[in-house]
């Protein structure tokens, strides 16, 4: 993991910034949210349920909605990537100097704009309900922490490497495959890892459009009044939140280029 | 521009409600951003000496900031209710990463060539702390705490679901109404208005840096 | 300026292997956009196959230009490069810079790759297979000196900015090219690592006799390795080309003989060996003979001056006239003999030997130890005032040819060149 730049700790970032305390997260977090995660559904499982609550808090419905909720986070992240990536590695050319604010500013505008926002107003303009259009755009809300770090994570790569690598030889694609891709993946896992947060976050709030996921739980215990089915679905998505973050710790210290580390 | 003059008497038309849920969202924000940076800056304070101390902070604090924020609203709704305080506690908990991250990191980062100076012409620990180290720290804490205004602008208006102020009534709205004429009127009118606020906010963190800011540690 | 003939290797005491190739530039130059001046203005200078040649000018003077231009990172306006007679326009770029060395101040290891990896880039470049790579990168390895066994999994981090150094030349020079660049290579590292592998490129050059284009704007790093220098003024003018030797002699004008800066008869003399000048002989005795008998040897000049050897031949002490007439045995006699040179000295360590001895003159010894002869002041003297002569024509002015053979037996004698 790199140290925290100042980018990095300019924009909201899921990451902590200290390693001491990401090495905490990671050996006590999973422990913690488990631990907290069984108590809860042993408690929801074994109370007294009436018909409401026993038609939420069963297996299935619970599964059903959880994998629901992991669908968006997954589409929304393999959006992220796909567009993110690709796009940060363009506007850092040489030639596309001039795009590069536009196209941060664009996703800056995005990340200020509320998510909740974002949702309704693609469902209002689409008119449609269902698993894409909370997915697009959530993923537009999540695009700007990997995009950000892509380009912070490109343009941080020292030049006189660029130069050394030219200078042996390399073609300009090489350069980009072998020097400057390794050295941003530090930035671009901790970008991916802050982009997974905020997609888990937001997915719960994709129920207002008819795109499921845990926020139903919440919604229904809310408004029939059924606090356990409320509790269930609350904690069910924040340890969903705290264990994909933990992955994307754990991607963070796992798949980073080892002489960097 | 059909839709454009719409959406102008949309506006004009409700001038009032919006400009006093603008108000409200950005009172309740800024609000919070005080509460959270008083609390934030002390804990800093109180574990930025201690590595163990200042890793467990930013680790419960990071953690907060990974739970979804609805799912946080869900959670505080059976203990507090509906309205002000579950969206004071939710708004305050979320600001706290960023300037309690901010707050140890700018205090470790002093350089300590200068606290000794400091202490060698014979301050003591307490004056060395506010006329030093937190004066240097500032900058950093001051960058935290515009991270923590900006994500609130756009946590606050999920607060509307839980009878909370503010501009996400305007996008609630838009949701309950589908099919009417305004509903996309309300939705869009909310999140713009949160967009402009939160930039016009940002710009006002840049003015007050640039005033609370010793001229001699200015970039 | 420009000289066409692959003359003899100046100075050359060995006849060293050439695998390089030679390098001619015809007027290139470099404008860049929205600059009045061009960076590199008409530059036209050959460089022989398998010569050390250093670039040296002050910051800015466009001499890293100028090399880059010869691998293309730079890309010419106009002028003609041939590298072995190719014309590097014509060249795909990147398959040009893979037969040619490379290497920067900042080394740029890729701090990702560990050591063996970063050695291999090139070869990997040109499809080399993996045995061959890894018994290469071995080889290079061992070659600037670092041991495989315990370097070759290390990342650049965990390396010494001299071995990351090392590291670099070994890169550059992995896939065996004939050509290396060297852009201030050692500028970052302390003075004692600089010289150390300063003399290491030195030994592997007498090996490999690569075409090197060497950039730096520390004259006595250049007066070191080149075989040639180019004192290169702004836009990067040639002010002198030619060797270390005639520069030092004979600088072309104010500019080059303020960057040669002071004490260049001392830095002439570092280019000098013992073994090229004429030795001087005193008169000896052994250590068992009568000093009356030695003193008539010495004859009744006053300050003359004579050496007792030790029954080997083996220089012993320093005697005088006077010290033999107030001494009972030539053993003690005198003062001792501290210091000496062999054949193989600089003319600076045998100026150094003689100034702390008393006498006037330095020892020169044999391989073993035996006496040779002395160099006095005079000759040292001689030499500088013969290489003045030698580097000047009638007019005053150098020329620009490289000398022929200035390393030769004549040194001491001080004829001008014909």
């Amino acid at each position: 993991m790199p140290d925290t730049t100042t980018a990095e700790r300019a924009g909201f970032s899921a990451d902590s910034g200290s390693r001491r305390s990401e090495r905490l997260r990671l050996f006590t977090e999973p422990v913690v949210v488990l631990a907290i995660l069984g108590a809860v559904l042993v408690w929801a499982f074994t109370g007294d349920l009436d018909d409401i609550e026993a038609r939420e808090i069963n297996a299935a419905n619970i599964l059903t909605l959880t994998w629901q909720h992991v669908q968006i986070t997954l589409a929304v992240t393999a959006i992220v990537l796909l567009v993110a990536i690709p796009l940060g590695i363009l506007v850092t050319r040489p030639w596309a100097k001039g795009v590069a604010p536009i196209v941060l500013g664009i996703a800056n505008m995005g990340q200020a704009a509320p998510a909740l926002g974002l949702l309704v107003l693609f469902f209002l303009l689409t008119q449609q309900t269902g698993f894409w259009v909370a997915v697009i755009p959530i993923a537009f809300y999540a695009l700007l922490p990997v995009l950000r770090n892509t380009m912070v994570g490109l343009q941080q790569v020292d030049q006189s490497l660029l130069e050394a690598g030219r200078g042996i030889g390399m073609s300009r694609f090489t350069v980009l495959r072998r020097i400057e891709f390794p050295l941003a993946v530090p930035l671009m896992l901790a970008g991916l890892r802050t982009s997974l947060v905020l997609a888990v976050g937001s997915a719960t709030l994709a129920f207002f459009i008819g795109g499921g996921g845990l926020g139903e739980l919440i919604d229904v215990g809310y408004k029939l009044r059924r606090t356990s089915v409320l509790v269930v679905g609350a904690v069910l998505s924040a340890a969903l939140a705290l264990l994909v973050d933990w992955l994307g710790g754990l991607a963070e210290q796992l798949l980073g280029p080892k002489g960097l580390r | 521009m059909n839709w454009l003059s719409d959406f102008g008497s949309f506006v004009a038309g409700r001038w009032e409600q919006l400009l006093f849920d603008s108000y409200l969202h950005v009172s309740a924000v800024v609000q919070c951003v005080v509460i959270a940076t008083v609390v934030g800056m002390l804990l800093g304070v109180a574990v930025y000496r201690s590595p163990f101390g200042s890793a467990v902070a930013t680790a419960v604090t990071s953690a907060i900031l990974t739970i979804p924020s609805f799912a946080l609203f869900g959670l505080l709704i059976p203990v507090l209710g509906l309205g002000v305080p579950p969206t004071v506690t939710v708004l305050v908990l979320y600001a706290l990463l960023p300037i309690v991250r901010n707050t140890i990191v700018g205090l470790a980062s002093v350089d300590s060539s200068v606290t000794d100076a400091a202490r060698g012409i014979g301050m003591s620990r307490f004056g060395v702390l506010t006329r030093v180290e937190l004066r240097l720290a500032w900058p950093a804490v001051l960058t935290g705490i515009r991270v923590s205004t900006q994500m609130l602008m756009g946590i606050l208006a999920i607060a509307a679901y839980a009878k909370g102020p503010g501009l996400g009534n305007q996008i609630i709205t838009g949701l309950s109404r589908v099919g009417s004429a305004n509903a996309t009127n309300a939705a869009v009118a909310g999140t713009v208005a949160i967009v402009i606020l939160a930039l016009v906010l940002d710009a006002v963190y840049v003015l007050i840096g640039r005033l609370t800011t010793s001229r001699g540690i200015r970039v | 300026m420009s000289e066409t003939n692959t003359a003899p290797k100046p100075g050359g005491e060995s006849d060293r292997a050439t695998s390089g190739v030679e390098i001619r530039l015809e007027n290139v130059t470099k404008q860049y956009g929205g600059q009045r001046h061009p960076a590199v203005d008409s530059v036209t200078m050959t460089i022989p196959a398998g010569e050390t040649v250093v670039f040296v000018g002050p910051s800015g003077c466009g001499k890293t230009t100028t090399m880059k231009m010869i691998n293309r990172l730079i890309e010419p306006t106009s002028g003609r490069i041939t590298v072995g007679g190719q014309d590097v326009l014509r060249l795909n770029p990147d398959e040009l810079r893979r037969g040619i060395g490379y290497a920067i101040q900042q080394v740029g290891l890729l701090p990702h790759l560990t050591v063996s990896q970063n050695v291999g880039l090139v070869p990997g470049l040109i499809g080399w297979d993996k045995s061959r790579i890894a018994e290469r990168t071995e080889e290079m390895l061992d070659l600037v000196g670092l041991d495989p066994a315990e370097y070759r999994d290390r990342f650049p981090k965990q390396l010494s900015g001299g071995q990351q150094q090392r590291v670099g030349v070994a890169r550059a020079l992995a896939a065996d090219p004939p050509v290396l660049l060297m852009d201030e290579p050692f500028g970052a590292v302390d003075p004692i690592t600089r010289g150390n592998l300063q003399d290491e490129l030195m030994r592997l050059q007498e090996e490999m006799g690569k075409t090197i284009v060497f950039v730096t704007h520390d004259f006595d790093e250049a007066v070191k390795l080149g075989d040639r220098i180019a004192v290169l003024g702004y836009q990067s003018k040639i002010l002198q080309y030619d060797t270390p030797e005639a520069i030092l002699a004979n600088p072309a004008d104010e500019t080059v003989a303020g960057f040669v800066g002071a004490g260049a008869a001392l830095k002439q003399l570092t280019l000098r060996r013992v073994r090229d000048i004429e030795l001087e002989q005193l008169p000896t005795a052994t250590a068992g003979e009568e000093p009356a008998a030695f003193a008539a040897r010495l004859g009744g000049r006053r300050g003359a001056v004579g050496l007792v050897l030790d029954e080997r031949g083996r220089p012993l002490r320093w005697v005088t006239r006077r010290d033999l007439d107030r001494s009972g045995s030539l053993a003690t006699a005198g003062r001792p003999v501290e210091d000496s040179v062999d054949r193989a000295s600089t003319l600076q360590d045998a100026l150094e030997a003689l100034l702390t001895a008393d006498a006037g003159y330095a020892v020169v010894t044999r391989s073993r130890g035996q006496y040779a002869g002395v160099v006095g002041l005079d000759s040292l003297m001689g030499t500088i005032r013969a290489l003045r002569e030698q580097y000047e024509d009638e007019d005053g002015t150098p020329d620009g040819r490289p000398g022929d053979g200035p390393g030769g037996s004549d040194g001491g004698s001080g004829a001008a060149h014909a």
